[in-house]
Protein backbone atom coordinates (compact mmCIF):
# COMPACT_ATOMS: atom_id res chain seq x y z
CA UNK A 1 0.00 0.00 0.00
CA UNK A 2 1.95 3.11 -1.21
CA UNK A 3 0.88 6.89 -0.97
CA UNK A 4 -2.06 7.41 -3.10
CA UNK A 5 -2.07 4.52 -5.39
CA UNK A 6 1.05 5.44 -6.93
CA UNK A 7 3.05 2.48 -6.80
CA UNK A 8 6.56 4.29 -7.09
CA UNK A 9 5.49 7.05 -4.18
CA UNK A 10 6.83 6.14 -0.73
CA UNK A 11 4.14 6.00 2.09
CA UNK A 12 5.38 8.61 4.77
CA UNK A 13 6.10 6.79 8.42
CA UNK A 14 7.66 8.63 11.45
CA UNK A 15 10.73 6.92 13.14
CA UNK A 16 9.61 6.63 16.64
CA UNK A 17 11.98 4.21 18.20
CA UNK A 18 15.16 2.84 17.55
CA UNK A 19 16.53 -0.19 19.05
CA UNK A 20 20.26 -1.46 18.68
CA UNK A 21 20.14 -5.07 18.46
CA UNK A 22 23.69 -6.04 17.56
CA UNK A 23 26.86 -4.38 16.81
CA UNK A 24 25.74 -4.07 12.96
CA UNK A 25 21.83 -4.51 13.29
CA UNK A 26 19.72 -2.03 14.53
CA UNK A 27 15.63 -2.39 14.56
CA UNK A 28 13.49 1.08 13.46
CA UNK A 29 10.37 1.15 15.30
CA UNK A 30 7.88 3.65 12.51
CA UNK A 31 4.55 4.53 12.20
CA UNK A 32 2.98 4.90 9.18
CA UNK A 33 0.77 8.40 8.65
CA UNK A 34 -1.96 5.97 7.45
CA UNK A 35 -2.28 2.22 8.40
CA UNK A 36 -0.21 -0.38 6.33
CA UNK A 37 -1.06 -3.60 5.79
CA UNK A 38 1.60 -6.97 4.60
CA UNK A 39 1.56 -10.42 4.88
CA UNK A 40 4.09 -12.32 6.75
CA UNK A 41 7.54 -12.89 4.36
CA UNK A 42 6.44 -10.01 2.05
CA UNK A 43 9.04 -7.30 1.44
CA UNK A 44 8.75 -3.58 1.44
CA UNK A 45 11.45 -0.87 -0.09
CA UNK A 46 12.37 1.58 2.79
CA UNK A 47 13.64 5.09 1.80
CA UNK A 48 15.13 7.93 3.28
CA UNK A 49 14.84 10.98 1.28
CA UNK A 50 17.26 12.17 -1.21
CA UNK A 51 19.48 9.02 -0.26
CA UNK A 52 17.96 6.15 -1.49
CA UNK A 53 15.88 3.27 -0.35
CA UNK A 54 16.71 -0.65 -0.09
CA UNK A 55 13.93 -3.82 0.26
CA UNK A 56 13.25 -5.21 3.70
CA UNK A 57 11.13 -7.95 5.11
CA UNK A 58 9.98 -6.13 8.30
CA UNK A 59 10.04 -8.07 11.28
CA UNK A 60 6.85 -7.07 13.17
CA UNK A 61 4.02 -8.44 13.89
CA UNK A 62 1.60 -8.70 10.19
CA UNK A 63 -1.77 -8.22 12.66
CA UNK A 64 -0.39 -4.77 13.77
CA UNK A 65 -1.37 -2.22 11.31
CA UNK A 66 -0.08 0.97 12.55
CA UNK A 67 3.43 0.05 13.56
CA UNK A 68 5.70 -1.54 11.45
CA UNK A 69 9.13 -2.36 12.62
CA UNK A 70 11.79 -3.21 9.83
CA UNK A 71 15.48 -4.61 11.19
CA UNK A 72 18.29 -3.37 9.37
CA UNK A 73 21.88 -4.52 8.99
CA UNK A 74 24.46 -2.43 8.23
CA UNK A 75 25.93 -3.02 4.91
CA UNK A 76 26.54 -0.28 2.72
CA UNK A 77 25.85 3.65 1.92
CA UNK A 78 21.62 3.89 2.53
CA UNK A 79 21.59 1.39 5.76
CA UNK A 80 24.48 3.18 7.27
CA UNK A 81 22.85 6.64 6.79
CA UNK A 82 19.32 4.58 8.00
CA UNK A 83 21.77 3.51 11.19
CA UNK A 84 22.46 7.55 12.05
CA UNK A 85 18.71 8.44 11.87
CA UNK A 86 17.56 9.40 15.17
CA UNK A 87 13.72 9.25 16.53
CA UNK A 88 11.63 11.80 14.96
CA UNK A 89 12.82 11.65 11.66
CA UNK A 90 11.09 10.45 8.50
CA UNK A 91 11.15 7.61 6.39
CA UNK A 92 9.22 6.17 3.29
CA UNK A 93 7.93 2.95 2.83
CA UNK A 94 6.77 1.46 -0.68
CA UNK A 95 4.97 -1.90 -0.68
CA UNK A 96 4.12 -4.60 0.29
CA UNK A 97 5.81 -6.35 -2.58
CA UNK A 98 5.75 -10.37 -3.20
CA UNK A 99 4.83 -13.97 -2.06
CA UNK A 100 5.07 -14.25 1.61
CA UNK A 101 4.47 -17.76 3.61
CA UNK A 102 1.24 -19.15 3.26
CA UNK A 103 0.38 -19.59 6.65
CA UNK A 104 -2.80 -21.46 5.70
CA UNK A 105 -0.47 -23.89 4.68
CA UNK A 106 0.96 -24.22 8.32
CA UNK A 107 -2.41 -25.17 9.92
CA UNK A 108 -2.46 -28.59 11.30
CA UNK A 109 1.57 -28.91 10.73
CA UNK A 110 4.81 -28.97 12.97
CA UNK A 111 6.72 -26.20 11.87
CA UNK A 112 10.53 -26.04 12.14
CA UNK A 113 12.12 -22.77 11.51
CA UNK A 114 16.02 -23.00 10.83
CA UNK A 115 17.39 -19.27 10.82
CA UNK A 116 20.37 -17.91 10.88
CA UNK A 117 22.21 -14.07 11.76
CA UNK A 118 19.74 -11.19 10.41
CA UNK A 119 17.25 -13.95 8.82
CA UNK A 120 15.73 -13.86 12.10
CA UNK A 121 13.51 -10.54 10.81
CA UNK A 122 11.26 -12.19 8.64
CA UNK A 123 11.10 -15.43 10.69
CA UNK A 124 9.96 -13.07 14.04
CA UNK A 125 7.08 -11.57 11.90
CA UNK A 126 6.65 -15.25 10.84
CA UNK A 127 6.68 -16.80 14.61
CA UNK A 128 3.85 -13.98 15.72
CA UNK A 129 1.84 -14.46 13.06
CA UNK A 130 1.91 -18.69 13.83
CA UNK A 131 1.31 -17.30 17.79
CA UNK A 132 -1.54 -15.94 16.27
CA UNK A 133 -2.79 -19.42 15.49
CA UNK A 134 -1.09 -21.32 17.72
CA UNK A 135 -4.20 -23.22 18.74
CA UNK A 136 -4.39 -24.56 15.34
CA UNK A 137 -0.18 -25.90 15.05
CA UNK A 138 0.93 -28.72 16.53
CA UNK A 139 4.32 -27.40 17.10
CA UNK A 140 6.76 -24.53 16.28
CA UNK A 141 10.04 -25.03 16.89
CA UNK A 142 12.80 -22.53 16.17
CA UNK A 143 16.50 -23.04 15.78
CA UNK A 144 18.56 -19.50 15.33
CA UNK A 145 22.41 -19.53 14.83
CA UNK A 146 24.59 -16.64 15.17
CA UNK A 147 28.15 -16.09 14.82
CA UNK A 148 28.86 -14.76 18.41
CA UNK A 149 26.17 -14.28 21.55
CA UNK A 150 26.82 -10.39 20.80
CA UNK A 151 25.33 -10.90 16.83
CA UNK A 152 22.24 -12.41 18.09
CA UNK A 153 19.33 -10.62 17.56
CA UNK A 154 15.99 -10.14 19.56
CA UNK A 155 17.52 -11.60 22.79
CA UNK A 156 14.35 -11.47 24.96
CA UNK A 157 12.41 -13.34 21.98
CA UNK A 158 14.04 -16.64 22.68
CA UNK A 159 12.70 -16.71 26.62
CA UNK A 160 9.78 -15.27 25.46
CA UNK A 161 9.09 -18.04 22.56
CA UNK A 162 9.83 -20.61 25.07
CA UNK A 163 7.08 -19.80 27.60
CA UNK A 164 4.42 -20.42 25.07
CA UNK A 165 3.30 -23.49 24.97
CA UNK A 166 4.19 -25.31 21.87
CA UNK A 167 7.00 -23.10 20.73
CA UNK A 168 10.59 -24.35 21.58
CA UNK A 169 13.41 -22.05 20.68
CA UNK A 170 16.99 -23.38 20.51
CA UNK A 171 19.64 -21.15 19.72
CA UNK A 172 24.06 -21.36 18.96
CA UNK A 173 26.61 -19.69 18.28
CA UNK A 174 29.80 -19.88 15.87
CA UNK A 175 31.99 -18.44 18.42
CA UNK A 176 30.86 -18.34 22.62
CA UNK A 177 31.61 -15.82 24.94
CA UNK A 178 32.06 -15.53 28.62
CA UNK A 179 28.60 -16.36 30.37
CA UNK A 180 27.05 -18.44 27.48
CA UNK A 181 25.70 -21.65 28.42
CA UNK A 182 23.69 -22.35 25.43
CA UNK A 183 24.83 -24.37 22.24
CA UNK A 184 28.08 -23.82 19.95
CA UNK A 185 28.87 -24.82 16.56
CA UNK A 186 27.09 -24.19 13.43
CA UNK A 187 22.92 -23.83 13.44
CA UNK A 188 22.67 -27.72 11.77
CA UNK A 189 24.12 -29.27 14.28
CA UNK A 190 20.66 -28.13 16.51
CA UNK A 191 19.03 -30.65 14.36
CA UNK A 192 20.54 -33.19 16.16
CA UNK A 193 18.08 -32.46 19.21
CA UNK A 194 14.91 -31.63 17.17
CA UNK A 195 12.40 -34.22 17.02
CA UNK A 196 10.23 -34.14 13.88
CA UNK A 197 6.96 -35.77 12.61
CA UNK A 198 8.00 -35.74 9.63
CA UNK A 199 4.40 -37.13 7.85
CA UNK A 200 3.01 -33.82 9.54
CA UNK A 201 6.05 -31.01 9.45
CA UNK A 202 7.03 -28.06 7.06
CA UNK A 203 10.38 -26.36 7.56
CA UNK A 204 11.27 -22.57 7.15
CA UNK A 205 14.50 -21.71 6.07
CA UNK A 206 15.80 -18.01 6.12
CA UNK A 207 19.59 -16.44 6.62
CA UNK A 208 22.97 -16.02 4.75
CA UNK A 209 23.58 -18.11 1.98
CA UNK A 210 25.66 -20.62 3.21
CA UNK A 211 23.18 -21.29 5.84
CA UNK A 212 20.26 -21.71 3.73
CA UNK A 213 22.68 -24.15 1.74
CA UNK A 214 23.47 -25.99 4.05
CA UNK A 215 20.58 -26.16 6.40
CA UNK A 216 18.54 -27.25 3.53
CA UNK A 217 21.04 -29.86 2.80
CA UNK A 218 20.28 -31.28 6.77
CA UNK A 219 16.67 -31.25 6.28
CA UNK A 220 16.17 -33.00 2.96
CA UNK A 221 18.78 -35.61 4.77
CA UNK A 222 16.73 -35.81 7.63
CA UNK A 223 13.69 -36.65 5.02
CA UNK A 224 12.10 -33.19 4.32
CA UNK A 225 10.84 -33.65 0.82
CA UNK A 226 11.25 -30.59 -1.57
CA UNK A 227 7.75 -29.10 -1.12
CA UNK A 228 7.88 -29.32 2.79
CA UNK A 229 10.62 -26.85 3.05
CA UNK A 230 10.24 -23.38 2.59
CA UNK A 231 13.10 -20.76 1.94
CA UNK A 232 13.56 -16.78 2.00
CA UNK A 233 15.32 -15.97 -1.23
CA UNK A 234 16.62 -12.18 0.14
CA UNK A 235 18.11 -11.34 -3.38
CA UNK A 236 18.97 -7.86 -4.83
CA UNK A 237 15.32 -6.67 -5.02
CA UNK A 238 15.33 -3.22 -6.28
CA UNK A 239 12.04 -2.01 -7.98
CA UNK A 240 10.00 -4.20 -6.01
CA UNK A 241 7.09 -4.88 -8.95
CA UNK A 242 9.47 -7.14 -11.44
CA UNK A 243 10.81 -4.87 -13.94
CA UNK A 244 14.17 -4.16 -13.29
CA UNK A 245 15.70 -7.62 -13.01
CA UNK A 246 18.31 -7.10 -10.20
CA UNK A 247 16.34 -10.10 -8.34
CA UNK A 248 15.51 -12.62 -11.20
CA UNK A 249 17.08 -16.05 -10.22
CA UNK A 250 16.68 -18.39 -13.33
CA UNK A 251 13.03 -18.22 -14.32
CA UNK A 252 12.16 -16.00 -11.37
CA UNK A 253 11.89 -12.85 -10.35
CA UNK A 254 12.38 -12.68 -6.30
CA UNK A 255 10.31 -9.79 -5.73
CA UNK A 256 7.44 -10.80 -7.83
CA UNK A 257 7.46 -14.68 -7.19
CA UNK A 258 8.82 -15.19 -3.72
CA UNK A 259 11.07 -13.97 -1.60
CA UNK A 260 9.19 -17.16 -0.61
CA UNK A 261 9.90 -20.04 -2.38
CA UNK A 262 9.41 -23.94 -1.31
CA UNK A 263 12.53 -25.83 -2.52
CA UNK A 264 10.93 -27.81 -5.39
CA UNK A 265 10.31 -24.57 -7.42
CA UNK A 266 13.87 -23.67 -6.99
CA UNK A 267 15.46 -26.81 -7.04
CA UNK A 268 16.71 -26.61 -10.67
CA UNK A 269 17.70 -23.07 -10.44
CA UNK A 270 21.09 -22.18 -10.99
CA UNK A 271 22.91 -20.62 -8.34
CA UNK A 272 20.57 -20.77 -6.04
CA UNK A 273 22.54 -19.84 -2.97
CA UNK A 274 24.79 -17.57 -4.45
CA UNK B 1 21.03 -45.68 37.24
CA UNK B 2 20.98 -48.85 34.82
CA UNK B 3 20.16 -48.85 31.33
CA UNK B 4 17.28 -49.74 29.81
CA UNK B 5 15.90 -50.58 26.53
CA UNK B 6 13.64 -48.35 26.47
CA UNK B 7 16.56 -45.68 27.08
CA UNK B 8 18.06 -46.51 23.30
CA UNK B 9 14.65 -46.72 21.90
CA UNK B 10 14.08 -43.14 22.88
CA UNK B 11 17.44 -42.15 20.79
CA UNK B 12 17.21 -40.99 17.45
CA UNK B 13 20.43 -43.22 16.19
CA UNK B 14 18.37 -46.66 17.37
CA UNK B 15 15.75 -45.62 15.07
CA UNK B 16 14.73 -49.24 13.08
CA UNK B 17 16.36 -51.40 15.23
CA UNK B 18 14.86 -54.53 16.10
CA UNK B 19 13.76 -55.23 20.03
CA UNK B 20 16.61 -58.31 19.21
CA UNK B 21 19.13 -55.89 18.06
CA UNK B 22 17.95 -53.31 21.05
CA UNK B 23 19.22 -56.22 23.53
CA UNK B 24 22.25 -57.18 21.70
CA UNK B 25 23.28 -53.71 22.17
CA UNK B 26 22.22 -53.36 25.43
CA UNK B 27 24.27 -56.20 26.85
CA UNK B 28 27.20 -54.06 25.37
CA UNK B 29 26.69 -51.49 27.44
CA UNK B 30 26.46 -48.82 30.18
CA UNK B 31 25.74 -45.47 31.79
CA UNK B 32 28.37 -43.20 32.75
CA UNK B 33 28.28 -40.13 34.46
CA UNK B 34 30.97 -37.47 34.29
CA UNK B 35 31.45 -34.30 36.47
CA UNK B 36 31.58 -30.59 35.52
CA UNK B 37 35.02 -29.80 33.20
CA UNK B 38 35.67 -33.27 33.56
CA UNK B 39 37.54 -34.67 30.39
CA UNK B 40 35.76 -37.89 28.84
CA UNK B 41 38.93 -38.59 26.05
CA UNK B 42 41.96 -36.39 24.83
CA UNK B 43 42.68 -35.73 21.31
CA UNK B 44 44.76 -38.83 20.19
CA UNK B 45 43.74 -41.03 22.92
CA UNK B 46 42.96 -44.55 22.41
CA UNK B 47 39.24 -45.11 22.57
CA UNK B 48 37.56 -48.44 23.16
CA UNK B 49 34.18 -46.99 23.81
CA UNK B 50 31.61 -45.00 21.67
CA UNK B 51 29.50 -42.64 23.39
CA UNK B 52 26.07 -41.46 22.66
CA UNK B 53 25.09 -38.27 25.16
CA UNK B 54 22.20 -38.87 27.18
CA UNK B 55 21.68 -36.26 29.36
CA UNK B 56 23.91 -32.69 29.64
CA UNK B 57 25.76 -30.94 27.73
CA UNK B 58 29.49 -31.53 26.29
CA UNK B 59 32.20 -29.62 24.32
CA UNK B 60 34.33 -31.45 22.07
CA UNK B 61 37.37 -29.65 20.68
CA UNK B 62 40.95 -29.89 18.91
CA UNK B 63 44.11 -29.02 20.32
CA UNK B 64 46.71 -27.25 18.62
CA UNK B 65 50.55 -26.90 19.73
CA UNK B 66 51.04 -25.08 23.34
CA UNK B 67 48.41 -27.50 25.02
CA UNK B 68 45.86 -24.58 23.15
CA UNK B 69 42.59 -26.05 22.92
CA UNK B 70 39.94 -24.84 20.22
CA UNK B 71 35.99 -25.10 20.99
CA UNK B 72 34.54 -26.18 17.79
CA UNK B 73 31.07 -27.19 19.16
CA UNK B 74 28.76 -28.98 21.79
CA UNK B 75 27.81 -32.07 21.60
CA UNK B 76 23.47 -32.62 21.68
CA UNK B 77 21.74 -35.05 23.88
CA UNK B 78 20.84 -38.21 21.57
CA UNK B 79 24.39 -37.07 19.65
CA UNK B 80 27.02 -40.41 18.82
CA UNK B 81 30.73 -39.36 19.81
CA UNK B 82 33.99 -40.68 20.08
CA UNK B 83 33.43 -43.18 16.67
CA UNK B 84 36.88 -43.57 16.09
CA UNK B 85 36.71 -46.66 18.76
CA UNK B 86 35.20 -48.34 15.60
CA UNK B 87 37.80 -47.94 13.36
CA UNK B 88 41.60 -48.43 13.37
CA UNK B 89 43.89 -46.78 14.47
CA UNK B 90 41.07 -46.27 17.34
CA UNK B 91 42.63 -43.09 17.61
CA UNK B 92 40.15 -39.75 18.79
CA UNK B 93 40.38 -37.32 16.69
CA UNK B 94 39.09 -34.95 19.28
CA UNK B 95 38.92 -33.97 22.73
CA UNK B 96 35.42 -34.14 24.66
CA UNK B 97 34.71 -32.24 28.05
CA UNK B 98 31.90 -32.24 29.96
CA UNK B 99 29.97 -28.74 30.32
CA UNK B 100 27.47 -29.72 32.53
CA UNK B 101 27.09 -32.69 34.60
CA UNK B 102 26.60 -35.29 31.97
CA UNK B 103 24.94 -38.76 31.23
CA UNK B 104 26.57 -41.09 28.15
CA UNK B 105 25.66 -44.66 26.93
CA UNK B 106 29.01 -45.93 26.58
CA UNK B 107 29.32 -48.69 24.08
CA UNK B 108 31.84 -51.29 24.51
CA UNK B 109 33.42 -50.75 20.76
CA UNK B 110 35.22 -54.34 20.33
CA UNK B 111 31.91 -56.48 21.32
CA UNK B 112 30.19 -53.39 18.64
CA UNK B 113 32.55 -54.30 15.91
CA UNK B 114 32.21 -58.33 16.74
CA UNK B 115 28.41 -58.23 16.52
CA UNK B 116 29.12 -55.77 13.52
CA UNK B 117 30.21 -59.00 11.73
CA UNK B 118 28.50 -61.33 12.99
CA UNK B 119 24.95 -60.01 12.17
CA UNK B 120 25.13 -58.09 8.85
CA UNK B 121 21.69 -56.63 9.20
CA UNK B 122 22.49 -55.13 12.77
CA UNK B 123 26.29 -54.10 10.80
CA UNK B 124 24.63 -52.52 8.19
CA UNK B 125 22.20 -50.17 10.84
CA UNK B 126 24.93 -49.66 12.73
CA UNK B 127 27.26 -48.31 10.48
CA UNK B 128 24.76 -46.39 8.30
CA UNK B 129 24.09 -44.60 11.38
CA UNK B 130 28.28 -44.14 12.28
CA UNK B 131 28.52 -42.82 8.76
CA UNK B 132 25.41 -40.42 9.06
CA UNK B 133 27.37 -38.89 12.29
CA UNK B 134 30.22 -38.32 10.41
CA UNK B 135 28.63 -37.29 7.40
CA UNK B 136 26.98 -34.39 9.47
CA UNK B 137 30.46 -33.80 11.33
CA UNK B 138 31.92 -33.35 8.00
CA UNK B 139 29.32 -31.32 6.61
CA UNK B 140 29.03 -29.14 9.85
CA UNK B 141 33.32 -28.46 9.49
CA UNK B 142 32.40 -27.46 5.84
CA UNK B 143 29.56 -25.13 7.04
CA UNK B 144 31.77 -23.64 9.52
CA UNK B 145 34.79 -23.14 7.51
CA UNK B 146 32.96 -21.08 4.80
CA UNK B 147 31.03 -19.45 7.72
CA UNK B 148 35.02 -18.14 8.63
CA UNK B 149 35.95 -17.39 5.63
CA UNK B 150 33.01 -14.79 5.13
CA UNK B 151 34.50 -13.08 7.99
Amino acid sequence: MSAGGNIYKPLKAKLVEVIDESPLIKTFVLIPEKEFSFGTGQFIELSVDGIGEAPFTPSSSPHVKDKLEVTVMKTGYVTEIMHNLKPGAYMGIRGPYGRGYPVEVFHGKEVLILGGGCGLAPIRSLLYALEHIKDNLDKVVLCYGSKTPSDCIYKPLFSRLNSIEKFEAYRTVDKAEEGWNESVGVVTTLLNKVKVNLGNSLAVVCGPPIMMKFGTIRLLEMGYRDDQIYLSMEKNMSCGLGKCGHCMMGEFFVCKDGPVFTYNELRNTPDIWK
Amino acid sequence: MKLEINDLKAIRFFEGFTSEQLKTTLNMSSIREFKVKEILFEQYDELSEVYILLQGSLSLGISLAKEKRIHLGTIEEGQLFSWSAVFPPYISTAWVMALTPAKVISIDAKKLNTEIEKDCDFGFKAMSKIAQTISHRLSDTRFQLMNQMML
